[in-house]
């Protein structure tokens, strides 16, 4: 039984982690219809951040972890104006910022490597290395950090978008952009906050993640992956649906390395496949968009 | 005819060229035949028919795998293998297409991104059938009537799927076919009411193309006499991707100058910026989507309208 609490305090983890990517892939997917895969690309830069700022100059951890968030927010607006705002003034087909984005996804992971290197850097964790045990309920002091970052994410973002103007003009935005900009809302200044908080919450994941697995160039692309399963299970109408499927998957990919009688390769496909199976069979995900209220 | 004429005589050249080529000269060639190749395909899906598809590139991995495997693994002879590789690329396309082409827009990508990753992982997992993270080697191409084709004649046999993969989009894209895929593109719901079946239209491209990927794979699976997992990963997916749009998409000729251009670049890369030449792919990808969205082929266009205009 504590063997499958500890499975599941893991899970939760990780589970948080792919919540906090699918959120990062919702704040500028719900304003402005574009999927940006270089969500991970942004988690990955954060990593390195978090390696410089953390263990190369030994900051002090929330110090560090402020100063990683910031320059991430800016270079989440930096990405937008480089490869989304032209494209949305020139009134471009919709692909084309998508395409831009991961023209930049290709862009960060070759910065990073060339100024950083391909090897693996150690970030550390919050509160060090140890195992929290709360009766029957244990797991790593990382684990229960995540989750406690992540609730504290998803609450300010529900709070956010259910109960603040300007979350509430994100949410018109994304049900009519016309009628949005009609009613005087700034569209450039809506795309702009969404792109500076979706690189931030990116951040977030990509920084809380590196002790268990190490700052990597090539760490972004299955983070975005991940991320966007989540989201698809999950649903991309509500905020709550991101965390939803991100528990969900990291749940499904634990059971399935523990205890399916497969080999642990071949687990890695679990993800992929409850990805197709959702997008076939219910490509709203699990909660469905709120219906606008009077 | 006169088309018939050019294809001939391109074919006359490519081949020719073959024959002055040193052995590591011709390697590079050959896979640039190879790269124009599935450029000029993924061009159809992506740039014609307007599906976002990473997929692509897997069924070209499908292809090498599936030849390799019926041949050596199963025991087939060499026209059977043929023919059982292409049944099995067309089921597998048809498999992912049916479902896959009901989502909308992106979500068709993510799909395709999802069965890629897929891919690797049963090939790494596939155990003595697909020799696991290792791949299959050591085996060459089997005598056809007697006959080792080698060297400079494999060439040709690229050469060949080349024009033949060329030939059926042309023929396509020139059909009542291709005009559908354009319109389902631009405006499905007037398609529709044109009377042009979406589904069945987008089904038929992405199985057409997709069978057309698998047939290179299977001619790429005598080039290196190698097929493993890394070679057929989400890298090469994306350069396909940026080769069609630096090109220009939607156009055969900025499939092949995308295609050339992207695959050579890195040669003449490689000695001021080493391996960091994917760097630059970003940068080109960017930049092209920004200002040049009709791809290279565009400013050829513009240059000659002006041309023409004075």
């Amino acid at each position: 039984m504590s063997d499958f609490l500890e499975l599941m305090v893991g899970a939760a983890a990780s589970g948080c982690i792919y919540a906090l990517v699918a959120l990062s892939y919702l704040l500028i997917t719900r304003p402005t219809g574009v999927i940006n895969f270089a969500v991970g690309e942004w988690a990955m830069v954060a990593a390195f951040g978090g390696f410089l700022a953390l263990s190369r100059f030994e900051l002090p951890y929330p110090v560090g972890m402020a100063i990683v968030l910031v320059a991430m927010a800016s270079v989440g607006w930096i990405t937008e104006r480089i490869a989304v705002r032209p494209l949305l003034e020139k009134g471009a087909p919709p692909l084309a910022p998508i395409l831009a984005l991961l023209g930049m996804l290709v862009v960060f992971r070759e910065i990073v490597s060339v100024s950083m290197g391909p090897d693996p850097q150690p970030v550390p964790p919050m509160f060090g290395y140890g195992r929290l045990e709360l009766g029957l309920v244990a797991g790593s002091y990382q684990s229960f950090f995540i989750i406690g970052v992540t609730a504290v994410v998803f609450g300010a973002a529900w709070y956010f978008f259910e109960r603040t103007l300007a979350g509430r003009s994100f949410e018109a935005v994304a049900i009519d952009r016309r009628a949005a900009a009609l009613m005087g809302i700034n569209l450039r200044r809506v795309t702009t906050l969404a792109f500076a908080g979706s690189a931030a919450v990116a951040a977030l994941a990509g920084l809380m993640v590196s002790p268990n697995v190490s700052a990597h160039y090539l760490m972004g692309l299955p983070l975005a992956i991940q991320g966007f399963t989540a989201l698809v299970i999950g649903g991309v109408g509500r905020v709550e649906g991101a965390l939803l499927g991100g528990l969900i998957l990291a749940v499904a990919e634990q059971v399935t390395v523990r205890y399916a009688p497969i080999p642990p390769g071949l687990a890695q496909g679990v993800p992929l496949v409850l990805l197709i199976v959702f997008l076939l069979l219910r490509p709203t995900g699990l909660l469905r968009a709120r219906e606008s209220r009077a | 005819m006169k088309s018939l004429a050019g294809f001939l005589l391109a074919g006359l050249v490519l081949s020719a060229v073959a024959f002055m080529l040193g052995s590591y000269q011709t390697d590079v060639y050959r896979k640039l035949l190879l790269w124009i190749t599935l450029a000029l395909g993924y061009n159809f899906l992506f740039g014609i028919a307007g599906q976002v598809a990473f997929s692509h590139f897997t069924f070209y991995g499908i292809g090498a795998y599936a030849m390799v495997i019926l041949l050596f693994q199963v025991g087939l002879p060499l026209p059977l293998a043929i023919v059982a590789g292409i049944v099995v690329c067309v089921v597998l396309a048809l498999v992912v297409a049916i479902p896959a082409t009901r989502l909308e827009g992106f979500y068709l990508a993510l799909a395709t991104l999802a069965f890629a990753q897929l891919f690797i992982v049963v090939l790494n997992e596939g155990g003595s059938v697909t020799g696991g993270p290792g791949g299959l080697a050591n085996y060459r191409l089997p005598d056809i009537l007697g006959v080792r084709v080698t060297g400079p004649w494999y060439t040709v046999v690229i050469v060949f799927l080349l024009l033949g993969t060329l030939a059926v989009l042309w023929r396509l894209d020139r059909s009542w076919f291709g005009r559908a895929c354009r319109a389902v593109r631009d405006d499905p719901q007037a398609a529709q009411a044109m009377g042009i079946n979406i589904r069945t239209t987008r089904i038929v491209a992405y199985a057409v193309t997709s069978a057309l990927a698998g047939v290179a794979g299977m001619v790429y699976a005598f080039v290196d006499n190698t097929v493993n997992p890394p070679i057929f990963g989400l890298e090469n997916a994306f350069l396909l991707l940026f080769m069609v749009i630096v090109g220009g998409s939607g156009r055969p000729a900025g499939a092949i100058v995308g295609a050339i251009l992207l695959y050579l670049l890195p040669f003449f890369l490689s000695p001021l910026i080493g391996h960091h030449h994917a760097l630059v792919f970003g940068v080109v990808m960017v930049a092209v989507v920004l200002f040049q969205p009709k791809g290279l082929i565009g400013i050829w266009d513009g240059w000659m309208t002006r041309r023409r205009a004075a």
